[in-house]
Parts: C-alpha cells; sequence; structure tokens
C-alpha cells in the first residue's frame, strides 16, 4: 500500500452503494485523511451497476486512481467488470455461489446474503461491507458508529448490527489483509468536510449574496438546484423550478432586472435552450450567471457520465456579438471561489457569466475546508432598480441607445457594438490568472482547463521535468497566457473530450502548435495512471 | 402623472394597438400607482413595440418569453406592479406553456394580448388564433388548425384566476378592465380582438 489508498464499492442500483461510500468517507475524514470520491451509475432507479470509490491519504488528494486497493462486490456479479483496476496488492471481497480463483490479487468471500439473515433484510449490505473495510483500514470503529447513528435515525439499529457483523467478520478472516495507515489523527470535530461541487457551487452562490436561483432538472447539474432549494428558508433565498429550462433562464432574467443576485444551473442539453438568454443579457446588460456541469453529448448523450465536449459551445453561446465571462474551475475548491466571483463579475460588468464544470467535479466529493459560513465581498450592480424613482429605464433585447430605448441609425448602432466590445480589456484585468503548477525550469509543460488538472497534479507528483499551466479563465483569453508557450517546444494538451477545443480556442488567438494532445471521449474522466502511461512515466505511486 | 416617453408610435395609421397604449396609461394613471412601481414587460411583435413608448420601468424581451420574465421580476419584488404585454404570437404560439405555468401559479401577473390573429410586423403570416382556412403568406393553402380559445384553455387550466375576451376597439372596455385585472390580487389574462388594419383582410371571414 503506498501514500494513497483507494477503496471502490460496486452493485445495483438501491443498494445504498453511494451512502456507504459517502459515510467511510465521512469516517476518514474524523481520522484526519484528505480525499476525492468518484461516483459512476447509469441513468437507472433499481438494478444496472454502480460504483463509488474514493482515494485517501493523510496528504492532499487531487484525483481518485484508478487501481483499488479494496474492492466491495455488494451483490454476485459485480466485481467481473473491473478485473484490470485490480493489482497483486488489492483485496477483492465477493459474495459468489463459487468461490474465486486468483493469482494476481487476493479474493475473499464476503458472504453478505448469508450475513444479512442474521438481521432479516437485504438492505443492510453495504453497512455489513462499511464494517468489513473500516476492519481492514485498521479505523476505530467507536467513530465510525457514531457517524453511521448520526446518519439513520430510522434505521440505526439494523445498520449498527451490520456494521458489526461486517467488522466481527473482518476480525475472524481478514487479519492477514489489514492495512495499517500509521498517520491517522483522531479529530472529534473534523476539520475538513465532504462536499461535491455542485454542493461547492451552491456554498459560493450563498457566500456571495446570491438570493435568487431557477433551474430544471438537469443531471449533473441537479445537485445545485436540490442543495440551494434546501437552503430557502435558512439562507432566505428563492429557488424555483419552473416548467422548461427557458422558463428558468427568463426568470433569472426578470429577477436581475429587479435587483436580485441570480443564476441558473443545467447541462449541455438545457444550456442549449438557454442561449437566447444568454444573448438577450449581452444586450439588455442583465448580470445572469449560468452553472454549465458538462455531460457527454451529442443530443440526451450520456446523462450520468462525464465530458468537456462543451467548452467552444459555451464561448460562443448567443447569437450575435457581445462580451461573455467563462470561467471553468478545475476542483471543488475552486467551483465555490468561482461561483462567488462570477456572481460579482456579473454585477461589476452587468454581462452573462458561465461557469463551466463537468460531472467530474460537479458529483465528486472532495475534502476541503468548511465552506457554511463563508463570505464573499459582494460588488453590486450599478443598474437602478425598478421602485427607485426617477431612474426608470428599459432593458431592451433589441439594439438601443443609452437609455434603452430601440434604435436603428447607423451611427449609434456602431457606438453601442463599440462600448460593448469596449469592455473586454478591462474584463480581462479582473478574472482569475491561469494556474502554473511547477518550475519555469520544467522541460516541458502540460496545458489543460477543469477537471482533469487534478489527475494531473496526481499524476506528476514527485516529476520535476512538468509543469502544468492549467487554464481557469476560458473566455475572454488573457492575450499573457503566450508566454507560458514560450519557454519549450514541448507542449501537451490534456483535456476530456474528442476534438480537443482548448486546442482550437488557443489556435485562434496565438501561436499554439502543442506537440501531443491527450484526449479521453468515453464518458469517463481521466485517472492518474492513464496519464502517466501516456506521457511514458513509470508506473509507480 | 406622464407614463409616455417621447417616442413617437411607429404603428400603422388606425392600429387597435394605440387604443390599447392608451389604455393602459389611463388605467394605471387613474389608479394612481406610483410610476416607480410599474413595470411593463413586453414580448416582441408590433404590440411589443409598445415598450418604446412608455418612461416607466420596463423590459423588451424575446419572443414569447414576457411571462417568466415578468414573473422573475414579481417573484423578487412584489411589491411591484408587472403587466406582461404581447400579441397572440408570443403568448399564445411562442410561449404558451410559459401561460399555462404562469396561470396554473396564479401569479400576481397581469397579461395584456393583442389578439389580432396574425402575425402582422412579420408582414402577415398565420397565429395561433387564425381563423382556420386563411390563406397567409405562410399558408398560401389555408391554415390547418383550429386557433386557441386563449380564455378557456387559460380557465381549464387554474379555474380560479380571471381570463376574459374584450373588444379591443372599445376604449371604455379596455380602460375598465385593466383598471380591474391590476387591482385584483393573483393572475389576469385580457384578450384583446383586434383588426389588423394592414393585414387582416386576407383572413378567412
Amino acid at each position: 500500500m503506498g501514500k494513497y489508498t483507494t477503496v471502490k464499492i460496486a452493485g445495483p442500483a438501491g443498494f445504498g452503494i453511494k451512502t456507504s461510500g459517502q459515510l467511510l468517507s465521512e469516517i476518514l475524514l474524523a481520522h484526519g485523511q484528505q480525499l476525492i470520491d468518484y461516483s459512476e451509475y447509469p441513468s437507472l432507479v433499481r438494478g444496472g451497476h454502480n460504483t463509488y470509490q474514493v482515494t485517501f491519504s493523510s496528504r492532499q488528494v487531487f484525483s481518485v486512481f484508478q487501481q483499488v486497493d479494496i474492492f466491495f462486490s455488494i451483490s454476485p456479479g459485480h466485481y467481473q467488470s473491473h478485473l484490470s483496476e485490480f493489482n497483486s496488492s488489492s483485496v477483492i471481497f465477493y459474495d459468489e455461489d463459487k468461490p474465486v480463483k486468483s493469482s494476481k490479487s487476493t479474493y475473499i468471500s464476503l458472504p453478505l446474503r448469508k450475513l444479512s439473515e442474521a438481521i432479516g433484510s437485504q438492505n443492510f449490505r453495504n453497512t455489513i461491507c462499511l464494517g468489513v473495510a473500516c476492519f481492514c483500514l485498521n479505523l476505530d470503529p467507536e467513530i465510525a458508529k457514531k457517524i453511521i447513528s448520526h446518519k439513520f435515525a430510522l434505521t440505526e439499529k439494523e445498520n449498527l448490527a451490520a456494521f458489526d457483523i461486517g467488522y466481527g467478520f473482518a476480525q475472524q478472516n481478514c487479519s492477514n489483509s489489514r492495512l495499517i495507515h500509521e498517520s491517522y489523527i483522531i479529530n472529534h470535530k473534523s476539520v475538513l468536510k465532504l462536499y461535491d461541487g455542485n454542493e461547492a457551487y451552491g456554498w459560493g452562490f450563498l457566500a456571495a449574496g446570491g438570493n435568487f436561483f431557477a433551474a430544471y432538472p438537469m443531471t449533473p447539474a441537479s445537485g445545485a438546484l436540490h442543495f440551494l432549494a434546501q437552503k430557502q428558508q435558512s439562507h432566505h433565498i428563492q429557488v424555483h423550478h419552473p416548467e422548461d429550462e427557458i422558463a428558468a433562464a427568463s426568470m433569472v432574467a426578470g429577477a436581475a432586472f429587479a435587483g436580485a443576485r441570480v443564476a441558473t444551473g443545467t447541462s449541455g442539453g438545457g444550456f442549449a435552450l438557454m442561449t437566447e438568454t444568454v444573448s438577450f443579457a449581452g444586450v439588455a446588460n442583465l448580470p445572469i450567471v449560468f452553472y454549465l456541469v458538462s455531460r457527454p453529448g451529442p443530443a440526451t448523450g450520456l446523462p450520468t457520465w462525464t465530458a468537456q465536449g462543451d467548452l467552444l459551445f459555451a464561448v460562443n453561446s448567443g447569437h450575435g456579438e457581445f462580451p461573455i465571462i467563462v470561467l471553468a474551475p478545475g476542483s471543488q475548491q475552486e467551483t465555490f471561489e468561482f461561483s462567488a466571483l462570477s456572481l460579482n463579475l456579473a454585477a461589476k460588468f452587468n454581462l452573462p457569466v458561465i461557469v463551466i464544470s463537468d460531472k467530474t467535479v460537479g458529483e465528486s466529493g472532495a475534502s476541503i475546508a468548511d465552506l457554511s459560513g463563508k463570505k464573499v465581498k459582494q460588488i453590486i450592480s450599478s443598474k437602478p432598480i425598478p421602485g427607485t424613482p426617477s431612474h426608470e429605464y428599459l432593458a431592451n433585447s433589441y439594439e438601443h441607445d443609452d437609455q434603452g430605448y430601440s434604435i436603428e441609425d447607423s451611427a449609434t448602432v456602431k457606438k453601442m457594438v463599440e462600448k460593448r466590445l469596449a469592455l473586454i480589456p478591462k474584463i480581462l484585468k479582473t478574472l482569475p490568472k491561469a494556474n502554473f503548477y511547477g518550475t519555469p525550469d520544467a522541460k516541458k509543460l502540460i496545458v489543460t482547463w477543469g477537471s482533469p488538472v487534478g489527475a494531473i497534479l496526481q499524476a506528476l507528483e514527485g516529476q520535476t521535468d512538468y509543469a502544468v499551466l492549467q487554464i481557469r479563465s476560458v473566455w475572454p483569453i488573457d492575450p499573457d497566457i503566450k508566454k507560458f508557450f514560450a519557454f519549450t517546444k514541448d507542449i501537451t494538451v490534456i483535456e476530456n473530450n474528442a476534438t480537443s477545443q482548448l486546442t482550437s480556442l488557443l489556435k485562434s488567438q496565438f501561436d499554439f502548435n502543442p506537440s501531443k494532445i491527450i484526449l479521453k471521449y468515453d464518458g469517463r474522466p481521466f485517472f492518474p495512471e492513464e496519464i502517466r502511461q501516456q506521457l511514458g512515466i513509470n508506473h509507480k505511486s | 402623472m406622464n407614463l409616455k416617453s417621447n417616442v413617437i408610435p411607429t404603428w400603422c395609421p388606425g392600429c387597435n394597438d394605440y387604443l390599447l397604449m392608451s389604455g393602459i396609461d389611463q388605467a394605471l394613471s387613474q389608479l394612481d400607482i406610483k410610476k416607480e412601481n410599474i413595470v411593463l414587460v413586453f414580448d416582441i411583435g408590433c404590440i411589443g413595440n409598445m415598450a418604446d413608448f412608455f418612461s416607466t420601468y420596463g423590459i423588451h424581451t424575446l419572443h414569447g418569453r414576457c411571462l417568466p420574465t415578468a414573473l422573475g421580476v414579481k417573484l423578487h419584488n412584489p411589491k411591484l406592479t408587472v403587466i406582461a404585454i404581447g400579441g397572440d404570437g408570443g403568448i399564445y404560439g411562442e410561449g404558451l406553456n410559459h401561460l399555462i405555468a404562469t396561470a396554473r401559479g396564479n401569479y400576481d401577473i397581469k397579461v395584456l394580448v393583442a389578439n389580432n390573429q396574425l402575425y402582422s410586423l412579420t408582414t402577415g403570416q398565420t397565429s395561433p388564433t387564425t381563423p382556420k382556412g386563411s390563406k397567409t403568406k405562410s399558408t398560401p393553402l389555408g391554415s390547418v388548425s383550429v386557433p386557441v380559445d386563449a380564455v378557456a384553455l387559460v380557465k381549464t387550466a387554474n379555474a380560479d384566476v380571471m381570463a376574459k375576451s374584450i373588444d379591443g376597439r372599445q376604449p371604455k372596455e379596455i380602460i375598465d378592465s385593466i383598471k380591474e385585472a391590476v387591482s385584483t390580487p393573483g393572475f389576469a389574462l385580457l384578450d384583446f380582438r383586434q383588426v389588423c388594419v394592414t393585414f387582416g383582410k386576407q383572413l378567412n371571414s
């Protein structure tokens, strides 16, 4: 076992795969660990094949690993599709009718169906696995049980019994597979908390005074809607779920006009319907934030999987020519920051701001410092608010003069187009700079945006040959970025799409000629092992 | 109280839209609502061009979207008097689902529809309220569908809301209906029956 440990649970939907996985993550947080989690699930409610995996360490974790140290198959038949993730140190718990023979990894029969008979229900197999995991990972069972009790009010008794059954089974059968982690720090008041990107987005919205959110459900963005809907009373905000995405976007446009700090959230298909409002906000100068959490397209695509296929769509969204801002967080922490920042930028410049994320960051959890009480200084829009006497004006979707009245004469049209575009240099001065990791002495440069940066940083741990440039403000592009392209010819672009949209974007602005492009477009995120392999770095972590 | 702007209306001579504009102006003036608390939210079309002729807070939205936009204004600040103004194309066609959703919620939005049974700003194509069989620029062989009965449709969506059809050529009816709608809490649809003086002749009669 290395510095990082990866635990994975797999089984049919409806067996509490994610619930028990997140409980394990919370127990790990209480032991002073840092972590990233990742779930895979098909677009159905019962059955199928769901997984939850978590990679943890006593140091910062940037990405889940593909190779698994401990694996649980919660029902028969759910480990077979993961054989490539197992190695010589992997321990696989399975519940098959016949014993599994393998010379490659350690397989341990965990008779979950039989063990569940003592509880009188098959619904607690996940918590039995949790008991086994806590023994194997040498986690304090009392801390674990406290967290379990807190989680299950109605089924506390059954879950605690299931945990004990699992823990007891492991005491008897798994002492050889016990992983000794030396650096646990028991901390009863955990400093770090588990947030997925959608929750981090919601906390950022609240931190910067967001008070009106309207959205139509769409995976993988719905988490932000659910999170904020729960906060309506405690944080005095309005959350609405109207008849479609067009209405959601139009509604926040109206609320923005009335002085609210607004956002809407969706994925690619919903954003396609909202693009008319992007354009409207661009000409009517309405401060609106669009939280775009991508999944693979085209069309309905792969609803519960991940992709970065909407970069150019976001940058070019909205008909006509006008400035927009597109921010791309690469982590849950950055999602929080950019969520808050996007409200302020929208208010400062009175224009649409898109925060583009994806399922990888949006639905994966990360251990980060408590976000719940944070406040970010608010920039307030200079637009007059209805109710204020003598400041009446028209917000107009037509080309208009400074008072908002429609115009068609050549001179005013030209003036207004130029007035809008003149904002771009001012915008550029305020946007987050690219993150540069590594030293200027590095011989090779990796250029990326958004979620892959986690797997890249994880893959390059201990490497000094490489530097990484993570472009965070993807539109408008900072002209100074070109200085990073000057110091080496060995440039590799890495992104989670099929056509390298970042390369196209950079080529449109700079003399940019990457020597290598690494792409992934199968609905799955990058894992550090894959990046090391593709870069030709020795496989060892 | 002066609610008008200095922009000269651009409608055709004899257009019923002048009467609707005058009705809105007089109704709001008579109700003595503070100018700064009025928000007029316009759809696209001939009637939407009224946006330029008022000097209150206003939004000239996208085609079909005046209702959800108006709703966003009202939800954020319920003290405002929010009136959505559009035509049969925007409210009964492009934005029909928004009309049903807004009526279902009985939100305090007043919806004024200049229903001239045609798309007129785009020079006379069939609209959701064009009589069946009408030959228009987009239906030279005659329109296929029966027209939308907006009042019945809204009443079906929510029997509790106000929905009325009014003769759009009758100044007093226009003023009285707007005054009644604005002073009654909740959703209201006022469907003003109009005739397009330029393109209306082609309709089946």
